[in-house]
């Protein structure tokens, strides 16, 4: 099995060294900025100008981009297209798509939102290949985000890769007793129905005994919690993360502006 | 004043009519290593988690009768203050990973982050522990990459650098070789000769012949049978509900037949047969 579970990629290098919250904040930040900002170009800028260079200050290039193109480029083609065709906006028709009028307008609205989906993900992607998660959940349980909370979305994370293992594993299993899970369409969409049953039922026993697992070791303690990783946070990072809102609250401002 | 107290100990699970344990009552002194065995269904899980407080605090249900432990009284108590004083570990290490924890190392720090246990203080109690169950060369890995058995020590280790005072374990080598399972018990040994009182379920009766201080045979919800090892299980009690029976024993009552076994008393332990057959 391979050793590395979630995103996270062990490295040092600034952006692994900032505190959770901080890169969580810039995340956020550069997501809504993208979506808010009035200026057409934004969104292209922050993928040019933040983030792709972020993941080379995060030491995480080559993984970054493998990630982030696998994950969203199908995504972000299938919705630029749905967006340049079926947009009915401006005048300049570029070329005709049946009866469908693919206008300039159209495709630079499809360009931008599709680049606004291709900043989301990315961000998201590059937090989570450059921060510890149980460093993050530590720093927000500390914060006082409630430690069931915290708990949730930082499992999940985890634990998501785990699944798709296990549905593979049960799908070898079930194929190697004959189940066709490789032709037609619907053939396979047929073969999925025997797999659901272990996977859900497996995974309401496997719900249940790992909370009781975490129970036994203490997680629903009233004792004010500690953790293992010193986590830092420098007073400066504290002045950025209150700059980053600042930012953000400008660009909502700039967006709700009647123009 | 027994260290664990059952009296009349009767637990349902919701919506189910039949009771899992019925009528238990059970003494165990501070420091005993106790093993359970039983058939699928007889209630040892149930018992553990009765023990460890999880019926009827996570699973509900309805529980009659008094269960004290460490002079606490369990339905007057909480389950977070009762695993202090309780630690389970049970028999799929997998699901026993919390799934928050990148390393081993902060896989076994996780129960004492919940707890408050300062910085200091942890590390040097996981390593600790880590020396115990001598997994401290997995420190590093991820506890997803590891095998089964190596998974169970982590889980273990996870529960006893807690240092609960009664420790609950079901099942607990059930992915390890023998070579494993020896160590494990050796070192669940040294734990109850240091004072930590040990409740352990296991199938493979032979370890328990050699390492518990007494058994509890368990049937249907009920205690069966309890005693000294090497009594209890090889009684003709137990042949006749279906236990399990170690294969010194199996292979003994079959040479008994034939009259090449000449003792009154059967083998659980390999030494033992030995010795028997010498004669
Ligand atoms: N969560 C549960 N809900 C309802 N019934 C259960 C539950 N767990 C176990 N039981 C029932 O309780 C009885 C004892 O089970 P268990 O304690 O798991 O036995 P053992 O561990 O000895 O195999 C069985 O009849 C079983 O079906
Ligand atoms: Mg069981």
């Amino acid at each position: 099995m391979r050793e590395r579970l979630s995103f996270y990629i062990k490295r040092d290098s600034v952006l692994h060294r900032l505190n959770p919250l901080t890169k969580l904040t810039l995340t956020m930040a550069l997501i809504l900025i993208a979506f808010l900002s009035p200026w057409y170009w934004t969104p292209h800028f922050i993928l040019l100008a933040a983030v792709l260079p972020l993941s080379f200050a995060g030491r995480v290039f080559p993984e970054f981009i493998k990630t982030a193109l696998r994950l969203i480029l199908p995504a972000a083609t299938f919705l630029f297209l749905m967006q340049a065709i079926f947009q009915p906006v401006g005048e300049t028709v570029i070329f005709k798509f049946y009866f469908l009028d693919v206008t300039r307008e159209s495709l630079m609205f499809a360009f931008r939102n599709a680049t606004r989906i291709f900043v989301m993900v990315s961000s998201f992607t590059l937090f989570l290949l450059t921060t510890h998660p149980s460093e993050l959940m530590s720093d927000l349980s500390r914060r006082g985000l409630p430690g069931q909370f915290a708990y949730v979305i930082i499992s999940t994370l985890q634990i998501l890769p785990q699944i798709q293992a296990k549905a593979q594993t049960i799908i070898a299993a079930q194929r190697s007793r004959g189940l066709d899970t490789e032709s037609t369409f619907f053939k396979r969409a047929g073969a999925i129905v025997p797999l659901v049953g272990p996977l859900v039922f497996g995974s309401f026993i496997e719900v249940e005994e790992r909370a009781i697992a975490i129970e036994a070791r203490g997680f629903t303690s009233k004792n004010l919690k500690t953790s293992l990783q010193e986590i830092a946070d420098p007073s400066f990072e504290r002045t950025v993360r209150w700059v980053l809102i600042l930012l953000i609250i400008i660009s909502a401002l700039l967006n709700l502006w009647p123009s | 004043m027994a260290f664990v107290n059952l009296k009349n100990v009767t637990y349902k699970y919701p919506l189910t009519d039949k009771p899992a344990l019925q009528n238990i009552n059970l003494q165990i002194k501070e420091g005993e290593f106790v093993a359970i065995v039983g058939p699928n269904g007889a209630g040892k899980s149930t018992l553990c988690y009765t023990l460890a407080g999880f019926a009827p605090h996570f699973f509900k249900g309805e529980l009659s009768g008094t269960v004290e432990v460490a002079g606490k009284i369990s339905n007057q108590s909480t389950l977070d203050e009762w695993v202090l004083n309780v630690g389970l570990a049970f028999q799929n290490p997998f699901n026993q990973i919390s799934g928050a924890k990148y390393t081993v190392f902060e896989e076994i720090a996780f129960g004492l982050e919940n707890i408050g246990i300062p910085r200091d203080e942890m590390k040097k109690r996981v390593e600790d522990a880590m020396t115990l169950t001598g997994i401290t060369d997995l420190a590093d890995r991820s506890p997803y990459s590891l095998s089964g058995g190596q998974q169970q020590r982590v889980a273990l280790t996870s529960i006893l650098v807690m240092r609960p005072k009664l420790l609950v374990l079901d099942e607990p080598t059930s992915q390890m070789d023998p070579i494993g399972t020896r160590e494990v018990f050796g070192t669940i040994r040294k734990m109850a000769e240091e004072g930590m009182t040990v409740v352990l379920v296991e199938h493979k009766v032979e370890w328990i012949a050699e390492f518990a201080d007494r058994v509890i045979a368990m049937h249907n919800g009920q205690v069966l049978l309890e005693g000294n090892p090497s009594e209890v299980l090889t009684s003709n009690v137990l042949i006749k509900n279906g236990f399990g029976l170690s294969r010194y024993t199996s292979a003994a009552r079959e040479a008994k037949k034939l009259g090449i076994w000449k003792k009154e008393k059967l083998p659980v332990t390999l030494d033992e047969a030995v010795e028997g057959f010498k004669k």
